[in-house]
């Protein structure tokens, strides 16, 4: 049997296989698909300070291998989010990665701090990327410098696990992933979705609320897996993969070219048990490849 | 009733009306438990650029045979693939989905509206109401003769059926919204009717300032856009009547519905 294990700052997961924030619920969602704890971990849906109502519909709209989405976080608040959604994450044996946003570098911190005595939250991932919500989460990720701040700011309050979820719509991922791992991330997970849009011709309204909204699914995957592949060269923390990840030879493609671990999205809507066939096909992989462990594997691309 | 994922094998295919397909598959569980408002979330088969599933109500269940129908309405790329199915196919689907239409059995009458293909889950609520002694008004509209999904439901319920069309071709011509009207003008009380609608979003809006105006209690089921039918992807967003107290502007159809009491929801174009 391979080790799949993997360490992601002090955490260790059982397997490299996450999913990725807004597309998992809070767990209980898919509880009735699969076992979750097969699951190296689960990265919640983004938590606030206070709670948001998301944006009006229409937020979703399907795109060629792909759908963009306006959902703008949606969620009951920090407070609510331990009383109502934490019970059944804390009832599970995997990791629980507790993805949070602010308005501003100290919102950020303070939802952190507000979860510190919430027992038994495996790591934070910090959403600078949304490109939903008005006040500008993109702003936090399109700026090293502020980026970096924000890291900073949640790095002061807190000693669990520390990820940072970047956003692809920037000049230069690497410079951000790098100040931000400067400022104390102990891992960077990359990509959030592309900027797109689409348009009704008979109507000619936008399709979303909002005109613009995020790309995901398997469309973006060779975009995401080169900027996961530009951040594993420019730092030296762990990266997770993100963007398109449906299957395990879509996973390995990002761990052969460096990733430290995958976060399954899109894919577990069309296909809700989709993160645990990751897991097994990964486990069928090494089996047949005779890999002893996956760090055999990681950054092995050959050039 | 758990959520899962199953291979459901299409026993037969039938034309219901112009552009309408009847699928029938076998999935005992299903039948047993599906009630009407329910839905499946169905893979179209062999379109892999189709990212989404698509959502159909159950239509019919024939629970001794372990069945159940879905109209399949040709309306874009993945419903006329999935109208293309033929018997021994199978469907990749997830099921059972989202709530159903509340009956009190204390009703005098119960009103179904539907437009086009929203007729699909009043067969299955004739079904589940067939014992019961309450008057049963179908109100049924659709562009013309050929778009109509008639059911032998409608005799052996004891229906009393009202057929509209745009062109006139069957039964008044106009618009069901505007058949309900007169039906509902001829009696001024209301006691003990509900509504149930499910149709183009101008009908149901119709239906809600009707039902409101004459104080008749009603329920509407939506069809949404909606990446996965089961509460993950939030993107089947309805927005409220009323903001909640704690801020919540908006509800899921697929898992809050995609049945909704009518006063509770706004429609929006």
């Amino acid at each position: 049997m391979t080790d799949l294990r993997v360490h992601i700052g002090s955490l260790v997961l059982d397997n490299p296989v996450l999913t990725a924030s807004g597309t998992f619920g809070y767990g209980s969602e898919f509880a009735d698909f699969f076992d979750l704890d097969r699951l190296g971990g689960i990265v919640t849906k983004t938590v606030t300070l206070e709670p948001r109502p998301g944006n009006p519909p229409p937020r979703i709209c399907e795109t060629p291998a792909g759908m963009l989405n306006s959902i703008g976080l949606p969620n009951v608040g920090v407070e609510q989010f331990k009383l109502e959604k934490w019970p059944f994450l804390s009832s599970l044996h995997t990791a629980v990665i507790v993805n949070v946003a602010g308005r501003s570098s100290q919102e950020f911190a303070d939802v952190v701090a507000a979860l510190e005595a919430v027992k038994g939250i495996a790591a934070y991932e910090l959403n600078y990327s949304c490109p939903n919500v008005k006040e500008g989460g993109l702003s936090f990720s399109s700026d090293a410098r502020v980026a970096a701040e924000v890291t900073a700011r949640v790095r002061a309050v807190t000693r669990r696990p520390l990820i940072t979820k970047l956003t692809p719509n920037v000049t230069s991922i690497g410079e951000i992933g790098r100040a931000c791992a400067d400022a104390g991330a102990d891992a960077l997970s990359a990509i959030n979705t592309l900027v797109g849009m689409a348009v009704d011709i008979r109507t000619r309204k936008p399709r979303l609320s909002t005109v613009t909204g995020g790309l995901s699914g398997p469309a973006i995957r060779p975009v995401a897996l080169a900027r996961v592949y530009e951040l594993v060269r420019r730092v030296s923390i762990p990266v997770i993969g993100i963007g398109g990840i449906a299957t395990a030879e879509d996973a390995l493609e990002f761990i052969i070219a460096g990733a430290a671990a995958v976060q399954i999205g899109t894919a577990g809507f069309v296909h809700p048990d989709a993160a645990l066939r990751v897991v097994e096909g990964l486990e069928d992989f090494c089996r047949r490849e005779g890999l002893a462990n996956l760090a055999q594997l990681r950054g092995s691309l050959q050039l | 009733m758990s959520k899962s994922v199953l291979q459901l094998p299409v026993i037969e295919r039938a034309e219901a009306a112009r552009q309408v397909v009847r699928l029938t598959l076998q999935a005992p569980e299903w039948a047993r438990a599906a009630r009407a408002g329910h839905f499946i979330n169905l893979l179209v088969p062999g379109r892999r650029d189709l990212l989404w599933r698509r959502p159909f109500s159950v239509h019919r269940a024939d629970r001794s045979r372990g069945t159940i129908d879905l109209l399949v309405a040709r309306m874009g790329r993945g419903s006329e693939s999935l109208a293309e199915c033929a018997p021994g196919d199978h469907l990749d689907a997830i099921g059972l989905l989202g709530n159903c239409f509340p009956f009190d059995p204390g009703l005098h009458e119960i009103i179904m509206v539907a437009g086009g293909i929203g007729i699909a889950p009043f067969d299955l609520l004739l079904q589940d109401v067939q014992g019961f002694s309450c008057k049963k008004s179908l109100f049924y509209g659709a562009r013309s003769a050929g778009d109509l999904c008639r059911s032998t439901l409608w005799a052996e319920s004891g229906a009393e059926v009202h057929l509209t069309t745009e062109d006139g071709s069957t039964g008044s011509r106009g618009l069901v919204q505007d058949e309900l009207r007169r039906y509902l003008g001829s009696s001024a009380n209301h006691a003990g009717r509900v509504i149930y609608g499910c149709g183009p979003t101008p009908m149901l809006a119709a239906l809600r300032e009707m039902a409101l105006a004459l104080g008749i209690k009603g329920y509407v089921t939506v069809e949404n856009r909606m990446a996965c039918g089961f509460g993950a992807c939030v993107g089947c967003a309805v927005e409220l009547a009323e903001a909640r107290r704690d801020g919540q502007k908006y509800l899921l159809a697929c898992k809050d519905g995609p049945v909704f009491p009518i006063e509770e929801i706004l429609f929006h174009d």
